[in-house]
């Protein structure tokens, strides 16, 4: 015999779902507009009918049903494609950042216009043709060290301009790994709560919408994985290493790396090993800062010191107006004082390592003689050192071809009279400096007695920079070795303030047979105009037209390549959030139908409810006296 | 998608109206520039091409300026030149007819008069200077004068005379680039113009069993000869022969010492070069003085310049001594006269050359110019085309999506 009120106790339960219902739609209608936000339901249940089997069972056909009840609200998503949003997101917070920066590295080179550091260059090189048509004249002097000074002035601007760009992604590095670990944070706090609610049965819907707002932004910051199999504990790994372990959060940090010129390195706060990242945003942004930022400036620093040392080595023996000779036309500052190139490394005190950039030998070389004589050089590469042979039938070009195309970080060539010079590249190792000479080895004879260059063969004989005074295993002595500089050259380079003074000491002739140049003699002018011919082996690139075009090609295919990976990650992404959308989102006139809907139930139980009372009504009301 | 959220109208239209945005602003700006290459990434291939074509064109335009600078210069040069071979001329005049014989001594002085005002001038010209103030004829000595004179009395006559004249330039012939390493030389030493004998140079010291000691380098005319160790004198003769010097290097058959003679009428310059005194050790200079006047004792130098041979017919006319007038003084005009008329016809030459360059780079430059247009130019009318094909889908997309964005299902309930 079921009760009197069963009836009442359905309606109540129809009412109540369905204003849950109706609370729901009005929910999803509110948070339609909201990023993230997944649709809800309320999935209605048939209340448990009476009567179970049992001993309390009543004798009546049965079984009666009780009614509705909300059996649990749940979002509308579909986790493998929620999942795969993730997976993709860091491509594009990869590409974006990346299309971002090489956009201003481009930028900066201002070209194919007449106002980058190529034309400055064409303009400085031009001068030197007007000096050795007039090499009487002050007035080609003064163009020459005008021409000389808006040059220096633009490649310090073009150098500062890379820099600023360095110290903002270095910025944006640190910001981010601070959004990374709030993130975490944030994300660690949740998993909290939503453990609490979960073990209480019901479903944080809103809170998961939030956690799942949260590792999104994320995922396009650093590449992750999200591993939800076991539901007490919703881990983040990336790389393999946990970044959240439900509440335990593994947080990143930043430290300046003194070997990278005082920028930040990534690290583990708990285990202080390096982190190491393959997409997002985290990953492009070190990869611009170390890899193609620094790429550029190496490019400009390479161009800067070598055009410094070509120039410098062809006005040198040169003679001025008045007759003064020796001068250097472009200076570095500040220098290395030390003559010797001495250099304090590790900042104990004592001198450990010389930097020198250029050796010369002491002998006159022929290009097309064959040198005679076999070996193995060793020369310093990128990680450890690289061997070279030569043999007897190898003409001295040939030796020095190879050198050039070895891949070892050493730069050869024959200078203005004819002796090797070899001159230390940009390095690939962050750890090891730019500009130096590192090892220097030769089996044979070549270096030695042949180029004159070093003292001894073998490895005894071997300059190596790691020790002070490694300049006792040159042949030559100050006059044949150049020290390297401290710090860019591009951004600290200057016309040699003794010229600027004296206008008159700019070399335009060399004199002959060791006289000094009479006032009309033009060679050096011509020299040092022909720079700009010739092929000089600019690190490794031939001549400095084919310098300026090759930096010109490579940012802009960087670009390009950037621009349209761009492109497709945001159409890839384009097209997956609509994918989500159309299963999670929220369609205003769809919410608006099941209003009517549980408008209408909410309608039909209310008038049951009432039919119900007035049946009452009758029962305990009408019946009777 | 068979379901579409209130939110997909608004996010797709965002996304492409952003899109459409992003291509007028850039064809915009690629429009004001006139450039097809708003950014390096928008071709950086023909971007890398363009600058070599920007840099190659300045180079060309310089040396386009250059040639054209030589040219007038060579210009003055060659006025000069052909007042002196005037000058020339009418000595030679004077010498034909002081030759016949029939005039008297007095005569013969008035003559000798003349052709000493002619000397003068010559000197004048041969010290000539170019617009800037600068030497001619001096090699890269171009601030100072190129020939020097000395003065002395002549017995019988009033005035000091000039009686020699010497060359105090150089020897340099100063290049100036035309063409990517390619120069062009573009002084002329007075001691070539001016000269007329080829000189010959008669060493003292018997040479047949000299042997060089060390490697070492001489310096002939400015051509520098390397020399072993060990080189005898036909060797050292076979090298100089082979330089490419005007010079041609034989044996004294008397004296067994090293004769030097010049193929083209010039002054001959010898040095000793690096590490070496192989010259001096041949009898040939001594170790103290600069060229022309570092020769040994007892060195015996023939061949005279212009100068010299208008000093011998002046002081043949003075003296009255008609066999010389004719003779020896005719000839040695006859061959000033010649050697400067070869110089004449070299700068003719040079002059042509430079037409010729001048013409050339008045093709290769446009030509240059429409290559970078080529590739970086824009094209005006596609562009403007294209700009308005983006303004008409901009606003089409914005029409069509105020229609279907606004009505909802809220609008119609009561």
């Amino acid at each position: 015999m079921h009760s009197t009120f069963t009836s009442v106790e359905i309606a109540k339960r129809s009412i109540i779902a369905h204003t849950q219902g109706l609370a729901t739609i009005g929910h999803n209608v509110s948070n339609a507009s909201v990023e993230g936000y997944s649709r809800q339901r309320v999935q209605m249940k048939a209340f448990d009918p009476i009567f179970m089997p049992g001993l309390n069972r009543a004798e009546t056909p049965g079984q009666l049903g009780q009614g509705v009840s909300v059996e649990r609200i749940e979002r509308i998503r579909d986790d493998i494609l929620e999942s795969r949003i993730v997976g993709r997101a860091n491509g594009q917070g990869f590409w974006e950042a990346r299309e971002k920066y090489i956009g201003m590295l481009e930028d900066v080179y201002n070209e194919p216009t007449e106002y980058s550091v190529r034309s400055l260059m064409d303009g400085f090189w031009d001068s030197w043709q007007e000096l050795s048509f007039h090499p009487e004249e002050m007035a080609a002097r003064q163009q020459v060290l005008q021409r000389g000074e808006a040059l220096i002035d633009g490649i310090k601007n073009r150098y500062m301009a890379l820099r600023e760009v360095r110290e903002m992604s270095d910025q944006e590095i640190r910001v981010t790994v601070d959004r990374i670990n709030s993130i975490l944070r944030e994300v660690g706090s949740l998993n909290e709560q939503i453990l609490k609610v979960k073990a209480m049965g019901d479903n944080p819907n809103d809170m998961l919408d939030s956690r799942d707002r949260l590792v999104k932004e994320l995922s396009g910051i650093v590449d992750i994985a999200v591993d939800q199999r076991d539901p007490d504990e919703f881990i983040i790994t990336t790389g393999g290493l946990h970044l959240l372990q439900g509440r335990v959060v593994h947080p990143l940090k930043t430290e300046s790396d003194p070997l990278n010129e005082g920028y930040s390195r990534v690290t583990w706060a708990d285990s202080g090993n390096e982190a190491y990242f393959r997409g997002g945003k985290l990953a492009a942004l070190i990869d611009l800062r170390d890899e193609d930022i620094r790429g550029e400036i190496q490019k400009l620093d390479t161009m800067t010191i070598h055009f410094v040392d070509l120039v410098n080595e062809n006005h040198n023996p040169g003679y001025g107006l008045n007759g003064r000779t020796g001068l250097d036309f472009f200076r570095e500052y500040p220098f290395i004082n030390n003559l010797a190139g001495n250099y304090d490394s590790n900042g104990d005190g004592a001198f450990d390592s010389s930097y020198i950039f250029r050796i010369n030998g002491t002998n006159t070389l022929t290009p097309q003689d064959q040198v005679g004589i076999s070996g193995v050089l060793s020369l310093s590469g990128r990680n450890g050192n690289i061997n070279v042979p030569y043999f007897p039938t190898d003409t001295v070009d040939e030796v020095i071809k190879r050198i050039n195309l070895s891949g070892s970080e050493v730069v050869a060539r024959l200078d203005r009279e004819g002796r090797l010079s070899l001159k230390g590249a940009a390095s690939e190792n962050r750890e090891n400096p730019d500009f130096v000479l590192r090892h220097i080895e030769d089996s044979g004879q070549f270096l030695v007695g042949y180029a004159g260059m070093l003292q001894n063969s073998g490895a005894a004989g071997a300059y190596d920079w790691g020790q002070a005074d490694a300049v006792a295993a040159l042949r030559g002595g100050e006059l044949n070795y150049a020290v390297a500089p401290l710090t860019h050259p591009s951004g600290w380079i200057e016309v040699n303030p003794a010229l600027k003074n004296d206008p008159a000491s700019v070399a335009a002739g060399y004199g002959t047979n060791g006289r000094p140049a009479e006032s009309g003699d033009a060679s050096a002018a011509n020299a040092i105009a022909a720079l700009r011919n010739s092929n000089v082996m600019l690190g490794k690139v031939p001549s400095f037209d084919e310098y300026f075009a090759e930096v010109v090609a490579d940012i802009g295919l960087k670009g390009e390549t950037a621009a349209r990976a761009l492109d497709t990650e945001n159409l890839i992404m384009k097209e997956l959030e609509g994918m989500r959308d159309a299963i999670s989102g929220v369609n205003i006139d769809e919410e608006l139908a099941q209003m009517i809907k549980f408008q209408h139930g909410y309608n039909a139980a209310a008038r049951f409810l009432s039919t119900v009372n007035s049946l009452f009504d009758t029962l305990i009301n009408r019946l009777g006296v | 998608m068979k379901r579409i959220s209130s939110n997909m109208g608004n996010t797709d239209m965002q996304y492409h109206l952003r899109l459409r945005e992003w291509q007028m602003n850039s064809q915009q700006n690629k429009m004001a520039e006139q450039t097809r290459i708003g950014e390096l990434r928008d071709d950086p291939v023909a971007a890398a091409h363009s600058t070599r074509y920007l840099s190659r064109m300045e180079r060309l335009t310089r040396y386009s300026r250059n040639a054209e600078t030589l040219q007038s210069d060579n210009r003055i040069a060659e006025g000069y030149m052909r007042s002196a071979g005037d000058i020339l001329q009418r000595v030679r005049e004077l010498a034909i007819q002081g030759a016949t014989g029939t005039y008297t001594k007095e005569e013969n002085r008035y003559m000798a008069e003349e052709v000493n005002q002619l000397l003068n001038e010559m000197v004048v010209i041969a010290n000539g200077q170019n617009g800037d103030g600068r030497t001619i004829f001096g090699g890269d000595r171009t601030l100072s004068q190129a020939f020097r004179v000395q003065e002395g009395h002549y017995p019988g006559v009033e005035n000091k005379l000039i009686t020699g004249v010497k060359y105090v330039g150089t020897i340099e012939n100063g290049k100036i680039e035309i063409n990517e390493g390619n120069y062009i030389e573009s002084r002329f030493p007075g001691n070539q113009v001016f000269w007329a004998e080829n000189q010959q140079v008669f060493a003292d010291r018997e040479a047949l069993n000299y042997q060089v000691d060390q490697d070492s380098t001489i310096r002939i005319d400015g051509v520098e000869i390397n020399l072993k160790q060990g080189d005898n004198i036909h060797t050292i003769m076979a090298k100089i022969n082979s330089s490419g010097a005007a010079v041609e290097a034989s044996l004294d058959p008397v004296k067994n010492s090293l004769m030097l003679k010049t193929t083209v009428p010039h002054q001959l310059w010898l040095e000793n070069g690096a590490n070496g005194q192989v010259l001096t050790d041949l009898g040939l200079i001594d170790n103290y003085n600069r060229p022309p006047a570092n020769y040994a004792d007892g060195v015996a130098v023939a061949g005279g310049s212009m100068f010299d041979m208008m000093i011998q017919l002046r002081d043949n006319l003075y003296d009255g001594d008609k066999i010389d007038i004719g003779g020896a003084a005719l000839k040695g005009l006859d061959l000033a006269l010649n050697n400067l008329l070869s110089e004449l016809g070299k700068l003719g030459a040079q002059d042509e050359r430079l037409s010729l360059i001048q013409g050339r780079l008045a093709n290769e430059i446009p030509e240059i110019q429409q290559k970078n247009l080529n590739i970086t130019g824009l094209d005006m009318a596609k562009a403007i085309t294209d700009l308005k094909m983006l303004e008409f889908n901009h606003k089409a997309a914005l029409q069509t999506s105020a229609r279907i964005l606004q009505p909802t299902l809220l609008d119609f309930l009561r």
